[in-house]
């Protein structure tokens, strides 16, 4: 149970400038919109009320974490101050926010709708939300708005709003849009070009947003778990993972050795399964046709392994609150040893045909290059964050199941172009291996799950909980009030600041560029808009 | 009436196949007494043809996109049957497999990229999602099922379906393909004045 | 030299063409609606207009290109009978390379083959 300090929203943005420039707070790790509801007469003196936000903030030099909030009771036109002039990530989770509850960032440049239509009519996480009443199923195409707003605070204390342009008429936009085979999913960029060099991108979310945060609030626990793997469908072992040691740790239960032991070791199949279909993707993209089937070859061995175990190819249901849904199977340990072996063996092959080649180097050295403040300020961990330099990796920071007892390395580069990026995955398909090695021989005997009630509730508080999914940190918040539902169940999204550094990563390159910087950032769309 | 057209896979046995009753009803329909031999030879060479190569569209939304690329992979290997060229732009595809959940802001793209296709042209709904909704059908954003704005011609359900689902499906599709009627005046072409009512 | 065989194969190729063409829109099914007549740009209506001033890097890049493989098809005739005409036509089509490969390092020289 985390304590939340609670700031007024008048004297947010003085602490909030206090936390990052005295205390170092330099990654806000997660921004959540809430919805307390309205105030009630048996409220004990103290409670939060009214729509608000919960911040979670890190230092990256002194790896101290605070999480404070802030509300405001005002129902029609609730403000808050803004955050994204002090970290760059803040500017699309404050939009988020804007449109789920409606909240208005004073300060904000740009207070647009980031998921739902221009035209929705609104705010569906509200808890006196009705959507489907008021938007039914629209088939025009919405209209595309150049123009957003700035919030602007004025010199006497009142709103105003300055219109902005995105893009001007004079400007050649493209639109890469929703269905594009390079763009990893749904996910619509428009590029402002001129001649071959990109001017500018604005991307836009929501074509594969299915209102998961929203179905939450009326699952159960044990129901909300099914949710988690499609996701991030490449991560789905490990998106589960983090939901059952939130849901573990808020009510208590201490799950066996052999369950941390299984559980480490699918999160690392599930990562070597992810960083070769990134491979086979990455090359497929720029060109390189034949390592797509070298990589899904090898992945496919993998995937008979989870069959074997836990039933599923892609969407493996597999870990469950209190441990994993059923013992390994008696050949798992054999086949998974074998693997190893092979990939062994065969992985110079795809240094071979891709990494050393002359047009595959030119294409990804210094392009798309990062600096450490943007992808700091950005929030954009994982692989992408360690080849900037930033030591984010989670089983580093905050050590979960077997990783505070293994001896690993964590791959860092400094050059912040696409080829770091694209070594860094592969380097780490080389340390994963050798974590597996060093797990699957000591496996523990012992229950794969502990007893748990039939109905499980969890006790009333917020809880954050984050693992190192194969794309970066993946961090759950949870609020509860005692009953069996969650309160508030927020994931933190990988891809979000990812889908948002590609701007700042694509401005000057050419447009070709953009498929290599898109396809080495590795987002995946599902969890972008959740 | 006797059944003078079955659609035949070779090395499978018609009786194996599910849901023949729908196929044997639509060639009832096209053949309306009996078929003359040389158009019926011409229609069955014209379809030989077709249902060898129907080239996809490249349309993935969601986890079931990667199932359809494992499909495309060396393992299941789609180009055997032919489908392997799976082009992305909708004026050179052949049929449009729905991958995915389709959300209420995806559903207008999914319909203009369905009107830009060239006749003839199939879809074929795969996944939970696609079918009715799949563990999404709550939400307020997702559209219930493909059909809903789409004519569907094959629902392949699962979640995500495995690959050999995947080629049954196809296959399901491949065998419609191969009763339709081309020669003997039996086209569906809709005259330039009727679509502008 | 045997003309009748020429012939023949070009007839053959329109032919083809042609018997296909011609079957394609005699049998298929066909249908109309608006956005067949909409350009495509990935399922989304397009934005503003498309006739607009190009760079003119383009047109430096294709006019390059064109030229070398002009140079490139007027090769062929000559490499088909290289051995009959021997170390005159030699000298005379190195000549034709001399003057296209100084086009080539003028251009290269003022900065044509960059793009900026």
């Amino acid at each position: 149970m985390e304590e939340i300090k609670y700031i007024e929203p008048a004297a947010l943005r003085n602490e909030m400038l206090r936390l990052r420039n005295e205390a170092k707070m330099d990654f806000l790790e997660s921004l959540t919109g809430m919805d307390w509801g309205v105030p009630a007469e048996d409220d004990a003196p103290g409670t939060v009320r009214g729509l608000g936000i919960v911040y979670h903030l890190e230092s990256t030099e002194t790896h101290e974490r605070v999480a404070v909030m802030t509300s405001t009771l005002d129902r029609e036109h609730p403000e808050l101050p803004t955050v994204s002039d002090i970290w760059k990530t803040a500017k699309i989770n404050e939009r988020e926010v804007y449109d789920f509850y409606g909240i208005i960032f004073v300060g904000h440049t740009d207070m647009r709708r980031l998921y739902l239509r221009n035209d929705w009519v609104g705010y569906p996480l509200r808890r006196d939300d009705d959507p489907e009443k008021e938007n039914p199923l629209r088939m025009d195409n919405e209209e595309t708005v150049d123009e957003t707003t700035e919030i602007e605070l004025s010199a006497d204390g009142t709103i105003k709003n300055k219109k902005d342009v995105i893009f001007d008429d004079e400007e050649y936009v493209v639109n890469i849009g929703p269905q594009h085979p390079a763009t990893h999913g749904v996910l619509r960029f428009r590029v402002s070009l001129e001649g071959e060099t990109i001017k500018k991108i604005d991307p836009m979310l929501g074509y594969i947003h299915r209102g998961i945060e929203k179905m939450n609030e009326s699952l159960t626990y044990p129901q909300t778990l099914a949710l988690t793997d499609r996701l991030d469908y490449l991560s789905a072992v490990q998106n589960r993972h983090a939901l059952c040691m939130c849901i573990e740790k808020a009510m208590g239960i201490e799950i066996s050795e052999r369950a941390q032991y299984i559980r480490t070791i699918m999160d690392e199949l599930q990562r070597l399964d992810s960083h070769l279909l990134y491979y086979g993707c990455l090359a497929m993209d720029l060109g390189a046709l034949t390592a797509f089937f070298y990589a899904f070859r090898d992945r496919e061995k993998i995937l008979d392994i989870f069959e074997e175990t836990c039933g599923g190819r892609l969407i493996i249901n597999y870990n469950m609150i209190g441990g994993v849904q059923a013992d390994i199977h008696p050949n798992f340990v054999k086949r998974v040893k074998d693997f190893i072996k092979y990939l062994r063996g065969v992985i110079h092959e795809y240094h071979d045909i891709f990494t050393g080649n002359i047009i595959a180097q030119n294409r990804m050295k210094g392009v798309g290059v990062l600096s450490k403040e943007d992808v700091i300020s950005y929030g954009a961990t994982g692989g992408t964050g360690r080849a900037s330099g930033w030591h984010c990796d989670v089983r580093k920071r905050m050590p979960y199941a077997m990783y505070d007892k293994m001896d690993f390395k964590e791959i860092i580069y400094t050059e912040g172009d696409s080829f770091a990026r694209y070594m860094v995955r592969m380097d780490e398909i080389m340390e994963s291996m050798n974590m597996i090695e060093l797990l699957i021989d000591n496996i523990p005997e012992g229950e794969y799950k502990v007893k748990t009630k039939p109905i499980i509730k969890v006790p009333e508080g917020q809880y954050y909980q984050a693992v190192e999914a194969s794309r970066g940190e993946f961090g759950v918040f949870l609020e509860s009030h005692g009953d069996k539902y969650p309160y508030r169940l927020h994931y933190r999204s990988t891809g979000l600041p990812l889908a948002d550094i590609v701007d700042t990563a694509c401005r000057g390159e050419k447009i070709a560029d953009l498929i290599t910087v898109g396809g080495t950032l590795d987002y995946v769309v599902p969890d972008i808009d959740r | 009436m006797e059944i003078t057209k079955k659609p035949k896979i070779k090395d499978i046995p018609y009786d194996e196949f599910t849901d023949n009753d729908s196929l044997e009803k639509l060639v009832n329909e096209l053949n309306q007494g009996r078929t003359n031999v040389i158009l019926g030879v011409l229609d069955d060479v014209v379809n030989w043809g077709r249902s060898n190569s129907l080239w996809p569209l490249t349309f993935a939304t969601s986890c079931c996109g990667i199932e359809f690329m494992a499909l495309g992979a060396a393992r299941y290997d789609m180009a055997r049957f032919g489908f392997e060229v799976a082009r992305s732009s909708p004026r050179q595809a052949d049929m449009i497999m729905v991958c995915g959940t389709i959300t209420n802001k995806m559903a207008p793209v999914l319909k203009r990229l369905y009107d830009q296709m060239a006749d003839p042209k199939y879809v074929i709904a795969v996944g939970g999602c696609a079918v009715s909704g799949g563990p999404f059908v709550k939400s307020y954003h997702v559209l219930n099922g493909v059909d809903k704005i789409l004519p569907v011609d094959v629902y392949i359900p699962g979640c995500p379906p495995r690959p050999e689902a995947f080629y049954y499906g196809m296959m399901q599709l491949q065998r419609k393909v191969k009763i339709e009627k081309f020669f003997g005046g039996v086209n569906k072409k809709q005259k330039k004045e009727q679509s502008e009512e | 030299m045997n003309f009748i065989l020429l012939l023949v194969v070009l007839l053959t190729a329109i032919a083809f063409v042609g018997i296909v063409i011609v079957l394609a829109k005699a049998i298929s099914p066909r249908s109309y609606n608006a956005q067949k007549f909409e350009p495509y740009e990935c399922g989304i209506p397009t934005r503003g207009k498309t006739w607009m001033q190009f760079r003119v890097g383009y047109y430096l890049f294709a006019i390059l290109f064109l030229m070398f493989d002009v140079e490139t098809v007027l090769l062929f005739p000559w490499a088909a009978i290289v051995r009959q005409t021997g170390v005159p036509a030699l000298l005379g089509v190195l000549f034709f390379f001399l003057i296209l490969v100084l086009g080539l390092a003028y251009a290269w020289r003022k900065g044509a083959l960059e793009w900026k």
